[in-house]
């Protein structure tokens, strides 16, 4: 019998009690309900494909330009190029997550996500897995163009440490942008400003084009704050082994205790920030109206 | 009869000329601050305008002196000055087109501004001053910065006012002119086309010599970058600040002293380039935006909001 299948209740307490298999289940079919619209609607109109994959990749050119400008050898020309892939998910997070429960509120729709019998980190999970498809594609366009236009060597001793090292980024980036997507709620139609503000200052304290070693004291801030810089500065020290990518900062086996430190950390200040504005949501009305 | 007058009043329909249309601009322009401005939190509002220049500056200085050592205040002074004239080009660039893209999907207002007696290029362009207007301060800003922190202070005797106020009242107008090329192409995008003007003003970071001379690149990218009128505003605006600095149009290996035989450009010849440049990106942008306005109004474009 399928589970979605209507059961008479004895009172609204029992019908509100589902079994775990269900929880999940719903939980998976949300996952999926909100990446469909991302992933089908990128494929109505290709015309992000220009804007949203090959211009970017000119703006990260512009920077391989600069260290051409003055000869800089080709190390620091990958670091621009890995910079260029990994800003791609970071521009996803706060986009496509961190902004986007604001972004709901201002469509209507988040009435519907606060009332529908989910948990809301299951629809910032779709909203996540939707716009990874595209994200990935602007990484990959990146590297890989970057690679080959600009003669990048890279030089990787621990291919497993390398891919451990990526997907704890992507973890706790993604968990990073679920605390915000609830924090810009809550501070309400600031959101668009924060936004913008999370781009260049943390691209420059993440040494998103430069090892982030060299800033010495707010470098090391960076790396102990923010996904993008420990995760960056882990995945040049493995991509350019035995390069100056290593300065000043620990190692890549630290670095990915630190990450999977932080991807916890964030899950659960997630989960905490997200039960607070569902309940302010549904208890007291409030963060849900437009305008509000 | 009411006692009211019977006749129509024209001015309704058909405008009431260039004094209706400048307060229409005005109009325009006090809503574009209102939404950038003053409905944010004004210690949020000034961290966000001065931080992301500030901050873009900060990026390329960092990687200047990881390979120069420090040593090389010439360029250091290029690309300050470059990312300061950038933030004209990310707010009056991209600010026509978000107007576009806020009116119709956010505000949903787009329609209605679209028949408004106010001619709508002018209510775009009003609302794109706005945000010049806050570019202007992140320039602004980032100069300061530059010669407080960096140690690059513009010496005020050695400025050539009258290339500096002729190179920015052109570039300005380039500046506007490629922002409404920019409303025409989102006037005709249904999908999530945020990101649109952004990218495109970083396509154009690569082609104009913003932080590094032209002759670093391929030539036929050079070529693109000489009919660029951004080139030329930035050439004459760093030749104003700091004359005798690195230029990013001539010196050896770049396409004009292939063509030319020259060092760099003389000012009247940068002058010249400008004004050529300017008056035909502006002349190409009006017949985007006439081909785009009337192919959005014909197709029900204007108020068909793609939910993105």
């Amino acid at each position: 019998m399928s589970l979605y299948v209507r059961r008479g209740a004895g009172s609204p307490t029992d019908a509100a009690r589902w079994s775990r298999r269900r929880d999940v289940m719903t939980n998976l079919r949300s996952v999926i309900g909100r990446a469909y619209p991302r992933v089908i609607g990128s494929t109505r109109e290709p015309s992000w494909v220009l804007f949203e994959v090959l211009l970017p990749f000119l703006t990260t050119s512009a920077f391989v330009f600069v260290y051409r400008a003055l000869d800089a050898p080709t190390e620091y020309v990958g670091f621009v190029v890995l910079g260029g892939a990994m800003s791609a998910f970071w521009l996803n997070v706060m986009w496509l997550m961190a902004a986007q429960l604001w972004w709901e509120k201002d469509n209507g729709n988040l009435e519907l996500y606060f009332t529908a019998p989910i948990d809301l980190m299951s629809i910032l999970f779709g909203m996540a897995v939707g716009g990874l498809l595209a994200t990935c594609f602007r990484a990959v366009v990146v590297l890989s163009i970057g690679t080959a236009l600009y003669g990048v060597t890279f030089s990787v001793e621990q291919w497993g440490l390398l891919l451990v090292v990526f997907f704890l980024t992507l973890s706790s980036l993604y968990g990073l942008g679920m605390v915000l997507a609830s924090l810009f709620l809550l501070w309400g139609r600031e959101a668009w400003h924060l936004t913008q503000l999370m781009q260049e200052p943390v691209y420059f304290v993440s040494g998103l084009n430069f090892p982030v070693g060299r800033l010495g004291f707010v470098g090391a801030l960076a790396i102990s704050t923010i996904p993008l810089a420990v995760g960056l500065d882990a995945l040049r020290q493995l991509a350019f082994a035995g390069g100056v990518a290593s300065f000043g900062t620990p190692s890549p086996e630290v670095e990915a205790l630190v990450l999977v430190a932080m991807t916890a950390i964030f899950l659960f200040a997630a989960r905490f920030f997200l039960r607070t504005i569902e309940r302010l949501a549904r208890r007291e009305g409030r963060l849900t109206a437009r305008g509000q | 009869m009411t006692g009211l007058t019977p006749s129509f009043d024209l001015g309704r329909t058909e405008g009431r000329g260039l004094r209706e249309t400048f307060r229409g601009y005005l109009t325009a322009a006090r809503i574009g601050w209102a939404v950038e401005a003053n409905w944010a939190d004004p210690i949020l509002f000034f961290t966000y305008s001065v931080a992301k220049p500030i901050a873009a500056a900060l990026i390329l200085v960092v990687m200047l002196d990881i390979v120069s050592g420090g040593q090389a205040p010439a360029y250091r002074r290029y690309v300050v000055t470059g990312v300061a004239l950038w933030s004209f080009v990310q707010g009056g660039f991209a600010g026509l087109a978000m107007s576009v893209l806020e009116d119709r999907e956010r505000y949903r207002m787009l329609k209605y501004v679209y028949v408004s007696p106010t001619t709508f290029a002018v209510a775009l362009l009003g609302r794109g001053t706005a945000r010049v207007a806050i570019g202007g301060m992140g320039a602004l800003t980032t100069l300061a910065f530059g010669a407080l922190v960096l140690g690059m202070p513009v010496d005020p005797a050695r400025v050539d006012v009258l290339l500096f106020v002729a190179s920015m009242a052109l570039g300005l107008v380039a500046i506007i002119a490629l922002g409404l090329g920019m409303a025409a192409v989102v006037l005709q995008t249904r999908q999530d086309s945020w990101s649109y003007p952004e990218a495109v003003a970083g396509a154009m970071f690569l082609l104009v010599g913003a932080v590094f001379p032209l002759a670093v690149l391929p030539g036929p990218v050079q070529a693109i970058g000489l009919v660029l009128p951004l080139t030329w505003w930035m050439e004459g605006v760093r030749r104003s600040l700091f004359p005798g600095g690195v230029s990013a149009v001539g010196g050896p290996g770049s396409l004009f002293t292939e063509l030319t035989g020259r060092e760099a450009p003389d000012t009247p010849a940068l002058l010249l380039a400008l004004l050529g440049t300017t008056l035909l990106v502006t002349l190409a942008a009006a017949v985007a935006f006439r081909v785009s306005e009337h192919r959005a109004k014909d197709r029900g474009l204007i108020d068909q909001t793609s939910g993105s």
